[in-house]
């Protein structure tokens, strides 16, 4: 009778019992590849990957606030001003990787000047207008002493988000790799209580 | 002509000389460079070790925590106030007898915008009120501040952790924070 009615109705045969098992399985398995194809972004270790960044602040010997080309060689990540010496850290004692968003005023001090110069208040106009965004990249990693460093860079925005695929393409799964959301956080006071 | 101000410069000379003889403690100079010698006698054995900042949930972003972090560790090198600054899971720590550990809690935090200060002037300041403690190996608190770092008009977000790490240094060279007696 059972089996009469399994043939009666083909439908209920092919959603019901072991085929929904089998169903959910090939779905599971799918979206399990498609979720491990997007996070691991297919990146060729032997090609050199290097941006332009600026150091905010945290390298050693190394100047606050100047420019230079951030790389990956090998098994380390690289910050090279044009015609000094490198700083280099080991990929293996990063800890952490942060990637978050920012704004600031463009134009540094000259545009300041001119700003505060325009008359009738037209500085703050152009000020509402003279702002990029920019992605900061933040690295925390240990010294040899165990000592915890941390480093800011300054990169174009969407850059930040390529360093960090960068990182997860080269296999650095031993390093805990934590995305920031870009957008800055609500303007709020909090107080702890 | 040449003789009159040759004399008179020896005559500044030895004024100057006679000066410094005979009051030896009243040099402003002196004394400026000399005060926190005296004061930092006893201090200067002291070590300290940072901490990281403890963002309390208050949506700090981490660029922030940790340039919060490496600008204490500048501001308190520049203080000379301490032996050794070191950083947080440094092993050396366990070695150096007298040392003191610098916790930073955020208390109050307010994400401000560059574009709107240039634009408002009076809107958009970045605030930062921390919880700074020195706290000894064994937990007694030797230094307990409340300190504040802004950006309200020119300059980046950022620094406001500059202001910050400063202004908790500042806290703490005018301190006099020491060990507590050991009971023997």
């Amino acid at each position: 009778m059972n089996g009469f009615c399994v043939t009666a109705s083909p439908r209920r045969d092919h959603f019901s019992g072991r085929g929904l098992i089998r169903a959910w399985a090939l779905l599971f398995c799918c979206c399990t590849y498609a979720l491990a194809q997007s996070a691991t972004h297919p990146v060729n270790a032997n090609v050199p990957f290097s941006v332009p960044v600026t150091h905010l602040l945290g390298l050693e010997n190394t100047k606050n606030n100047c420019n230079g080309t951030l790389s990956i060689q090998d098994s380390a990540l690289l910050f090279q001003q044009r015609g000094k010496p490198g700083a280099k850290i080991e990929i293996a004692s990063v800890r952490d990787v942060f990637v978050g968003g920012e704004s600031k005023q463009v134009g540094g001090l000259p545009m300041k000047l001119g700003k505060a110069a325009a008359p009738y208040g037209g500085g703050r106009v152009v000020s509402l207008f003279a702002h990029k965004k920019y992605d900061t990249l933040t690295v925390e990693y240990a010294d040899g002493d165990g000592g915890i460093h941390g480093i800011v860079f300054q990169l174009k925005k969407g850059e930040g988000e390529r360093v960090w695929q960068e990182l997860v393409g080269r296999g650095v799964s031993a390093i805990v790799l934590e995305k920031q959301p870009t957008k800055a956080t609500v303007e709020v006071t909090h107080a702890s209580k | 002509m040449q003789a009159s101000k040759r004399n008179l410069s020896i005559c500044f000379a030895t004024a100057i000389v006679a000066i410094a003889i005979a009051f030896p403690d009243r040099l402003p100079a002196q004394t400026d460079a000399a005060a926190p010698t005296r004061a930092g006698s006893s201090a200067a054995q002291v070590s300290v070790q940072v901490e990281r900042v403890n963002p309390s949930d208050l949506g700090l972003a981490p660029s922030f925590q940790l340039a919060i972090y490496e600008s204490l560790l500048q501001e308190l090198n520049k203080t000379k106030r301490f032996h050794q600054v070191l950083r947080e899971g440094d092993r050396r720590a366990s070695e150096i007898p007298n040392l003191l550990i610098l916790k930073t809690t955020i208390v109050k935090y307010t994400p401000g915008s560059e574009t709107r200060r240039a634009v408002t002037t009076i809107s958009g300041a970045t605030k930062l009120t921390v919880r700074s403690q020195l706290v000894t190996a064994d937990g007694k608190v030797v230094l307990d501040r409340t300190v504040n770092g802004n950006v309200r008009f020119f300059g980046s977000n950022l620094r406001a952790t500059h202001n910050l790490a400063k202004n908790i240094a500042k806290a703490i060279k005018k301190s006099p924070c020491s060990l507590p007696e050991q009971p023997s």
